[in-house]
């Protein structure tokens, strides 16, 4: 350090070569956009967005899971064509005709549906499906698995023993048998059955988290305060608990997807009145070997677009919520 | 100061009058895999109305199951109580049913905890954890809970309380999170705060200002003050009345002048000797030799037999009754059982006189 007359000197000219790279790195600092960010604290979620934008195959899978979501929302109406009148084509063809201009996915052998007309109209009431019933096993598995977690003891043995007997049942074979009893082919028996029988994971997850939550000093404090034990659980405990409900809730969602286009597929699942992704595949079986592949790829190609989307999207999100994650 | 004191102590010592909390004989126990821990067996004491007292032990002792018991809050299984009464305001807390007693909690009793850090969940703010506790104990709106927060809040020194009841418990000091545990146990104007090492966790300049806000707040609210702590020197400073615990016990209890200045249980003497101080420089430190004993092998008779520097050969026989000495202090010890008055004559005369 030369410097003679102290630090009032060190300006632009006087400054030695430490000090300009020190000036450098901080203007560098306050340039870059995350600067003022970080000068607030950040919120939990705030983070959370934070590491899921730099994930990039969530992103990806966020983009597909996103357009099939405006495709199934948006695309049935703006089709030219109707689900529920009978197509008149100009040339009749028993087999389908591949894809064309007017008919990009091409058309289903016998009646000459728009294929693509039937795979938006499916895509949205797979994922309709996929949702609420995700959505039921959620709110169902939270309050078993809330309650089994946080008072633990003799509650916790019956209920937890009650979700492992459910688990020894083959879901698909109650599937198939409820779905006969519930009036076969109306989607809505298909959505409560996926719902009534999904919570059992859920149930699991939550109760594991929970037996954690329970024992730390908030608890304390709030039962010293006068709160109530099922507030604790839903208003103190769950906001806690839910990062990992979310990704259990969203791969969920993939799950009931496949396994609605499975049962429908075989028959036992909505009726071909409303189309899924499972039942549109389930009609193009049969003429498949006269060289029909277009009735049976895209919506099988939807189907994979949707589950691949979620699971990437699920992916990120455990990364992005997990607390112990850097930035 | 003095009268002060001496007030304290009669009502103390006759455990009637004005009487808040009365503690019976209390015994809460654990049900364990190798077998039962008597955490709190035998433990009475009481806090007379705005009266402050303080219970002293080492880890383990059972001051903090004593004050988990009184708010209930020992989950049972795998607690147990087995025995005693905790009388608040004529009632018995171990004979409410739940209802009753999560409207005492809070209520009527508050505790002010030894985590600042994590006795605040963190996904709430602070004004929903305050409003929370005074919706459920008074009659207000949500609007009005807020309004009294933010009083609660200034009350406890925090500036600009009116922006802290929208932040989140991670942007708050381990000192400010204090005191909003502070203010969220003043809030519903309680008759007894409970506070369980309350400046454990915190910096040694905060834990004054703490202290004294907790005196101050506690003159100022009429309210007791209970005060689990090992810290001898916070108990000097901040209660008028002390109760000793060794091995779930009161050994000594009296008031903070005589127990800190004429200790008469050894164990006591023996915690006071333990500190450093100017006059000892250059000496070595005295220590209580041994170890806590072992909840499950309790020596028999007196607890604190093993470790004891005057223990006697029937020591080991019964257990000393707690002797009262004068309206002030009461010891449980041999040494100060009239039959054995020869006893204290063979040790210089330390332990005070028994008359």
């Amino acid at each position: 350090m030369g410097e003679q007359n102290g630090a009032p000197a060190a300006s632009a000219a006087g400054e030695s070569g430490e000090d300009a790279y020190i000036r450098a790195e901080v203007e560098e600092l306050e340039a870059s956009p995350d600067y003022d960010v970080a000068l607030e604290s950040l919120g939990q979620w705030e983070l959370a967005w934070r590491r899921f934008r730099k994930h990039r195959m969530a992103i990806v899978g966020s983009a597909l899971f996103l357009t099939m979501v405006i495709a199934g929302v948006v695309g049935p109406f703006i089709m030219p064509f109707d689900l529920y009148k009978i197509p008149y084509p100009d040339i009749i063809d028993s087999f389908g005709r591949g894809p064309m201009l007017t008919h990009p996915f091409g058309e289903t052998a016998r009646l000459q549906w728009d294929v693509l007309m039937l795979v938006v109209n499916g895509t949205r009431l797979s994922l309709l499906i996929g949702v609420l019933a995700s959505l039921i096993a959620t709110i169902i598995g939270t309050i078993v698995g809330g309650i089994s977690g946080y008072f633990g003891g003799w509650l916790d043995t019956i209920l937890m023993r009650i979700v492992d007997s459910l688990l020894t049942l083959p879901l698909l074979f109650i599937v198939l048998v409820f779905t006969k009893f519930l009036g076969s082919g109306n989607w809505l028996s298909v959505t409560i059955i996926f719902g009534l029988f999904g919570w059992l994971g859920i149930a699991r997850l939550v109760r594991a988290v929970l037996l954690s939550l329970r024992e730390e000093d908030y608890v304390d404090a709030a039962r010293a305060a006068g709160v109530g034990n099922l507030r604790i659980i839903f208003r103190h405990l769950m906001p806690n608990a839910l990062s990992p409900i979310i990704v259990a809730t969203t791969l969920s969602v993939a799950g009931v997807i496949i396994g609605e286009a499975f049962v429908s597929f075989l028959g036992f699942g909505v009726g071909p009145e409303t189309p899924t992704l499972g039942n549109i595949l389930s009609g193009s079986q049969d003429t498949i070997i006269n060289g029909n592949w277009w009735w049976a790829f895209f919506p099988g190609a939807a189907i994979v677009v949707i589950v691949l989307g979620i699971n990437f999207m699920g992916d990120g999100l455990r990364d992005a919520l997990d607390p112990r994650a850097k930035i | 100061m003095t009268t002060d004191v001496q007030d304290g102590t009669q009502a103390l010592r006759a455990g009637v009058g004005d009487v808040l909390l009365d503690v019976r004989d209390l015994r809460t126990h654990f049900k364990v895999m190798d077998g039962l821990v008597k955490a709190v067996d035998g433990v009475s004491f009481s806090v007379r109305k705005g009266g402050r007292l303080a219970l002293v032990g080492e880890s383990g002792c059972g001051k903090s199951v004593t004050a988990l018991s009184i708010m209930r809050l020992i989950e049972t299984p795998p607690g147990i109580f087995a025995g005693g009464e905790i009388m608040f305001n004529g009632r018995d807390l171990l004979r409410l049913s739940d209802a009753e007693i999560r409207k005492v909690r809070g209520g009527q009793i508050a505790m002010i905890f030894q985590e600042p850090m994590t006795s605040l969940n963190p996904v709430l703010t602070v004004g929903a954890q305050l409003t929370e506790a005074i919706l459920l104990h008074q009659e207000t709106d949500k609007k009005g809970a807020r309004r009294i927060a933010q009083k609660a809040l200034e009350d406890v020194g925090v500036a600009d309380a009116r922006r802290r009841l929208d932040q989140y418990p991670h942007e708050l000091s381990g000192g400010m999170r204090q005191r909003v545990m502070i203010a969220m146990a003043l809030s519903c104007n309680p008759a007894l705060i409970i506070a369980d090492e309350p400046t454990t966790a915190l910096d040694v300049t905060i834990q004054r200002q703490i202290l004294e806000l907790i005196k101050d707040i506690q003159t100022r609210t009429g309210a007791a003050l209970l005060l689990i702590t090992h810290d001898l020197g916070v108990v000097a400073e901040t209660v008028d009345d002390v109760a000793v615990m060794y091995a779930g016990r009161v050994v000594e209890t009296g008031s903070v002048d005589e127990v800190l200045l004429r200790p008469r249980h050894p164990y006591t003497r023996g915690l006071l000797e333990s500190i450093p101080s100017q006059g000892k420089r250059g000496k070595r430190l005295s220590v209580i030799k041994g170890m806590v004993p072992n909840p499950f092998r309790m020596p028999p008779g007196c607890k604190f037999q093993p470790r004891c520097p005057y223990q006697w050969d029937d020591c080991g026989t019964g257990e000393p009754a707690l002797i009262s000495l004068d309206e002030s202090i009461s010891s449980r010890c041999f040494l100060h059982d009239p039959r054995f008055r020869d006893r204290l004559a063979a040790y210089d005369s330390p332990m005070g006189d028994p008359a």
